[in-house]
């Protein structure tokens, strides 16, 4: 079973359309929903959270979020990049507030994290680093017993070393705990490290929903000399380097002129695919 | 729907809400028009609102696992709660100004007697306002000033038309004002016909918001 599908997810706004976006997370993985700011991400994950009213249909755990919505909710854990809400009140505040929702609630467990994370209860939110708050949202949705934590842009603010110990912890729940992960960032570097599938949007429109492998291996980068070798090769989202021209091409296509290729990494891909802007479907 | 109230008063409640509720005791002060204390409590409706705005309140309700047209339904049982208090303190505060005080002092100048007419009139203010803020309010969560300005005109206008009331009508002047011991039961259906207005308008403003909020996107 998977632990969340989306299936034709759709929200209209005046100036966006959110397009039919169906995917999945399958049970133990951690997904990177991917894509330039407002391609999409937070819309897709308020209407899997039902914030936003939307068409199409949305599972967790085989329990659809319009029929059974509380039971649904009560298997998420939400990260929404780090703890925004109440800065003036204490940890122990919220967390008194917070716990009686979920009957599944397990202290001891909340108190042995805010313990692994460093965290004092009698601390209020405003006090809180960027990576501390991150980790107070963690801890709020592991104690309930989410079984699937949806986080939008838990990294973005974070310095190198705490995104580091973020994408530790998520490894570690996800191996010892068999938590599944759907995890929106625009620092895809994070991705590289973690993810197993990546599902990419670009304005509103799902351009991929597949293994991060099988993504990085459809594509090569390629650098050029010159703009005419990059042009005659058809290579993809063709932009100006430092020494030369860069573009993408498929993995498996024979280039005959002098360049030099190296592995695509997703920002390679994302970038390329972007400034070519072909809307296409990747994988 | 008992979690929801319990959060609302654990990370919701502006100081106000509660130091407000002494406002009652300005029954005390001679010449005053007392249904300006009901408004210190629409205020602190607004104080909480503003409040929950800047602590991202809806959005962390809405992530909870609870229906989404609860969450107007905790926060509005949650200020019936505290209407229903300062109702009763001007209620108790009043009489005891009349047990206490010579019936000479028990006259207002400046509008009715603090009595159970007066905790009527007051019911009626709360269930306009009420009415008008609320569905307003949750309709737009992030834009409390305008529904709440338009709120406290209509507040503001309607204790006017009271004070116009006590002077111009033998009902208001004379048969529902003073002491409660007089014309008791005229006062006591003055009451009731307040706290009927106040139910009747809360529940539609309440269904109101519920439909509105519902439809919002957070």
């Amino acid at each position: 079973m998977n632990a969340l599908e989306v299936k034709g997810l759709t929200k209209v706004y005046p100036e966006f359309t959110l397009d039919k976006v169906s995917f999945c997370v399958p049970q133990g993985h951690i997904v990177g929903l991917i894509g330039r700011n407002g391609a999409g991400k937070s819309t897709t994950i308020k209407g899997i959270l039902q914030l936003i009213a939307t068409e199409g249909d949305v599972a967790v755990f085989g329990k659809n979020m319009d029929v059974d919505e509380l039971a649904a909710k009560q298997m998420i854990g939400y990260v929404g990049g780090g703890f925004r809400y109440y800065p003036m009140n204490t940890l122990v505040s919220i967390r008194k507030a917070y716990a009686p929702f979920y009957p599944a609630w397990d202290q001891g467990k909340y108190e042995r994290l805010l313990a692994q994370f460093d965290l004092s209860e009698r601390k209020k939110v405003k006090e809180l680093s960027e990576g501390m708050k991150v980790k107070f949202a963690l801890a709020l949705a592991l104690s309930h017993g989410a079984k699937l934590l949806i986080m939008d842009e838990p990294t973005s603010g974070l310095d190198p070393l705490s995104r580091e110990e973020f994408c530790d912890i998520v490894l570690q729940l996800v191996r010892e705990e068999g938590v599944s992960v759907l995890f929106s960032t625009h620092i895809t570097s994070d991705l590289m490290r973690i993810a197993d599938d990546i599902v990419y949007l670009s304005q509103g429109k799902l351009l991929a929903a597949c293994p991060l492998k099988e993504m990085l291996n459809k594509y090569k980068l390629v650098r050029f000399s010159s703009l005419a070798d990059a042009t005659a090769a058809k290579a993809i989202g063709v932009k100006a380097v430092k020494e030369g021209y860069e573009g993408l091409l498929p993995r498996d296509m024979q280039i005959s002129t002098n360049v030099t290729v190296s592995d695509a990494t997703i920002d390679h891909i994302i970038v390329h695919l972007e400034k070519a802007n072909e809307g296409e479907w990747v994988c | 729907m008992l979690n929801l109230i319990r959060k609302e008063l654990a990370l919701c409640m502006h100081p106000t809400a509660f130091i407000f509720l002494i406002f009652a005791v300005l029954v005390f002060v001679p010449n005053y028009p007392y249904e300006v204390i009901f408004f210190f409590s629409c205020l602190s409706v607004f104080f909480c609102c503003m409040m929950g705005r800047e602590n991202g309140d809806i959005a962390f309700s809405c992530a909870l696992p609870v229906k989404k047209e609860h969450i107007p339904i905790a926060k509005m049982l949650v200020v019936f709660g505290l209407q229903g208090i300062v109702l009763l303190l001007v209620g108790i505060l009043g009489a005891v100004k009349g047990a206490v005080l010579p019936a000479e002092q028990y006259v207002n100048q400046a509008g009715i007697s603090a009595n159970l007419a007066l905790v009527g009139n007051g019911a009626v203010l709360l269930g306009v306002f009420n009415l008008i803020f609320f569905p307003r309010y949750f309709k737009s969560p992030d834009k409390i000033g305008v529904p709440f300005v338009i709120g406290a005109v209509v507040v503001f206008l309607l204790i006017g038309v009271f004070i116009v009331l006590r002077w111009a009508t033998p009902l208001y002047s004379v048969t529902l004002n003073g002491l409660n011991s007089v014309n008791t039961g005229a006062k006591a259906a003055a009451l009731t016909i307040g706290i009927v207005i106040y139910i009747a308008m809360s529940v539609i403003g309440c269904k109101l918001s519920m439909r509105r909020f519902h439809r919002i996107d957070v």
